[in-house]
C-alpha cells in the first residue's frame, strides 16, 4: 500500500477570543511512503496542528491532505496519534488500553489475543498486561501508548513530542526502541522533537518550519550523509560523537535559532 | 517517607481522641458540678437513660421503626436522584442543546435550599413517604447533576483524540473515555449527594412525621426531654459517619486504578 502524505497548500487558523491566530500558512510538502520525518522549529509554529490536520482531528479551511492519494477527512485507526503525554486510559491495564483499539474496529477475540501478545512481547512489557498505567514509568507508559496504536497496524504513525517527558536515559533507549519497532512494519512516521539531537539521529529527511505561521524553511535529508546505512541502527551515544552529526547538528540548530531570535 | 506517615498518622490520632475526650469530659463536669441545667445540657447518665428508652420503644415505637422510617425514605430518593441526576448531567455535558434547555432551569431552582420545599412537597404529595422521598430526591439531585456535568466536561482532550484517532465513534468516545474518565468526580458527587439526602430526611421528618430521627428530636424538644433530643441527634451522626466510611469503601473498590499506588 502506498503510505505517501501530500499536503497541498495547507492553511489553518483558529478563531480566539483575542483575534484570529493563523496557525499554518500554505504549507506544502511531499512525504514519501515509509518515510521517518522528523518537524522541528520554534515553539508555536504550529508543528502539533500539522499532526492534529493530518490524523484528521481537524480539517483544514483551504488546502487538502492526501494520504495514499485519498483525501483525509476523518480520524481513523490507519492515522495513529501519540502524544508527549502518553495519553493512555487511566482506568484500563495495559492489556485493555491495547486491546480497546482492536475491539472498536470489530477484529474478533481471538485474534485480539494474538496480536495484543506479539505487540506486548515487542516492546518488551512482558508481566506487565495488568498493571494501570499509573503503576508503570514514563518509557513504560510511552511504550504502551506506541504499541497501542501500532497494533492497528497504522499506515502513518503521527508522533507530537513523544519522547520529551522521559528522562535523558530512557529517551535515549526509546529512541533505539521506536528505531527496531518501526522497522517491523515501517509506517511513514511524523515525528515532531525540540531535540535537534533526537531529529538528526531519527530522521530520514528533517523540516525545520518557520515561526507562526508555519511553513517549511528547510528540508535536511540525513540519509543524504549516511547513505544505505542509517545511523539510527546504531547505538545513539556512538553516534552523536560522529563528526558528520555533529556538523549537520550545527547546522540546523543555527536555522531553528535564527527563526526564534527573529521574533525579539 | 513511611516513619514520616506513620508518625503523622499517630499524632492525627492522638489530637482526634484529645480533642473529643475533652469535649466529653467538660461535658461530664459541667454537668456534675451542675453549672447548667439538665433541660440545658443533660448529664452523660441521663443521656443513656434515653437511649434505653428509645432502643426499648420511645412511646411504644421500637427502635428499628424509626431506623426503618428514616434509611428507606433516604434510600428512595437517593436513589431516584441518582438515576435521574446522573443522566441528566452528563448529556447536559454532552449535548449542548439538552444544557441549553435544562442549563436555565436549573440555574433558577438551584438557589431554592431543600427546606424551602417542604411546605410545596406536602401540599403536592401528602405527609407520607412521598412528600420526603421528594424532599430528598431534591436535594440530592444537585450534586449528581453538577458533578456529573463536570466529570463530562473535564474528560482529558487528549484522550478523546487518541480514542478517535484510534476509530472511538461518538457513542464508543461517550460510554467508553467520558463517563470511565468521570467516574471518580461522578463518585464524589454521589458522595456528597448521600450526606445531603440524609440531612435532608432528617429535616423533613422534623417538620412532619410519625417515626424516624428527625421525628425523636422533635418529640424530645416537645417534652422537654432534651436527653431524646441528644439521642436523636447522635443517631443521626453516627450513623451519616457510618454511612460514609461504607461509601468511600465502595468507591476505593470501584476505581482500582485510581487507589493503587503501590509501584509493583
Ligand atoms: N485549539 C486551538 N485553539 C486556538 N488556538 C490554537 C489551538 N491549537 C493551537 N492554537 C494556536 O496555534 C498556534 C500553533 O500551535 P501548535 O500547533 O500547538 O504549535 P507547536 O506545536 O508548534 O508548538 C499557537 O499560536 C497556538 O496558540
Ligand atoms: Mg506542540
Amino acid at each position: 500500500m502506498q503510505n505517501d502524505l501530500s499536503y497541498e497548500n495547507v492553511t489553518m487558523r483558529f478563531e480566539g477570543r483575542s483575534g484570529a491566530v493563523q496557525a499554518l500558512e500554505r504549507f506544502d510538502f511531499q512525504v514519501s511512503s515509509s518515510e521517518f520525518l522528523v518537524i522541528v522549529g520554534p515553539s508555536g509554529c504550529g508543528k502539533s496542528t500539522l499532526l492534529h490536520l493530518t490524523a484528521g482531528l481537524y480539517k483544514p479551511p483551504t488546502g487538502r491532505i492526501l494520504l495514499g492519494g485519498s483525501e483525509i477527512r476523518e480520524p481513523g485507526p490507519d492515522k495513529a496519534i501519540v502524544f508527549q503525554n502518553f495519553s493512555l486510559f487511566p482506568w484500563k491495564t495495559v492489556h485493555d488500553n491495547i486491546e480497546f483499539g482492536l475491539r472498536i474496529n470489530g477484529i474478533p477475540a481471538a485474534e485480539r489475543e494474538e496480536q495484543i501478545k506479539r505487540v506486548i512481547r515487542l516492546i518488551g512489557l512482558d508481566g506487565f498486561e495488568n498493571h494501570y498505567p499509573r503503576q508503570l514509568s514514563g518509557g513504560m507508559q510511552q511504550r504502551v501508548a506506541i504499541a497501542r496504536s501500532f497494533v492497528l497496524k497504522p499506515r502513518t504513525l503521527l508522533m507530537d513530542e513523544p519522547f520529551a517527558a522521559l528522562d535523558a536515559q530512557n529517551r535515549q533507549i526509546m529512541q533505539e526502541e521506536l528505531v527496531r519497532i518501526w522497522q517491523t512494519q515501517r509506517p511513514t512516521v511524523l515525528f515532531i522533537t525540540h531535540s535537534v539531537e533526537e531529529a538528526v539521529f531519527l530522521a530520514d529527511r528533517v523540516i525545520v518550519m518557520t515561526r507562526r505561521p508555519g511553513r517549511v524553511k528547510e528540508v535536511i535529508d540525513i540519509t543524504q550523509i549516511t547513505g544505505e546505512n542509517h545511523w539510527r541502527s546504531d547505538p545513539f551515544d556512538e553516534v552523536i560523537r560522529r563528526a558528520e552529526f555533529q556538523d549537520v547538528r550545527s547546522r540546523i540548530w543555527g536555522l531553528v535559532k535564527s527563526e526564534i531570535s527573529v521574533r525579539n | 517517607m513511611n516513619g514520616a506517615g506513620r508518625n503523622n498518622s499517630l499524632a492525627r490520632a492522638m489530637l482526634g481522641t484529645i480533642s473529643v475526650g475533652s469535649v466529653l469530659i467538660a461535658w461530664w463536669l459541667a454537668t456534675s458540678l451542675e453549672l447548667v441545667k439538665p433541660l440545658i445540657l443533660p448529664p452523660p447518665a441521663d443521656v443513656w437513660v434515653g437511649f434505653l428508652d428509645i432502643w426499648h420503644g420511645y412511646l411504644n415505637v421500637p427502635f428499628w421503626n424509626h431506623f426503618l422510617a428514616s434509611i428507606s425514605v433516604m434510600l428512595g430518593g437517593y436513589a431516584m436522584a441518582i438515576a435521574i441526576g446522573v443522566p441528566l448531567g452528563i448529556f447536559m455535558a454532552w449535548n449542548r442543546a439538552v444544557d441549553w434547555v435544562v442549563g436555565p432551569l436549573l440555574q433558577i431552582l438551584r438557589p431554592i435550599p431543600p427546606p424551602a420545599w417542604i411546605p410545596l412537597a406536602i401540599l403536592w404529595f401528602g405527609i407520607g413517604y412521598a412528600g420526603k422521598i421528594f424532599i430528598v430526591f431534591i436535594a440530592a439531585a444537585v450534586p449528581c447533576i453538577l458533578n456529573s456535568y463536570l466529570a463530562i466536561k473535564q474528560t482529558p482532550p487528549e484522550l478523546l483524540s487518541s480514542a478517535r484517532s484510534l476509530g472511538a465513534k461518538p457513542h464508543t468516545l461517550l460510554f467508553e473515555v467520558a463517563i470511565p474518565s468521570g467516574l471518580p468526580t461522578i463518585m464524589t458527587g454521589l458522595r456528597i449527594a448521600l450526606g445531603i439526602a440524609w440531612a435532608s430526611i432528617v429535616a423533613a421528618e422534623l417538620v412532619v412525621s410519625l417515626a424516624g430521627f428527625g421525628f425523636l428530636i422533635m418529640n424530645g424538644y416537645r417534652n422537654l426531654e432534651s436527653n431524646i433530643v441528644f439521642v436523636g441527634m447522635a443517631a443521626v451522626a453516627l450513623l451519616g459517619l457510618l454511612m460514609n466510611l461504607v461509601f468511600l469503601r465502595i468507591e476505593r473498590a470501584l476505581l482500582p486504578w485510581r487507589e493503587d499506588q503501590d509501584n509493583g
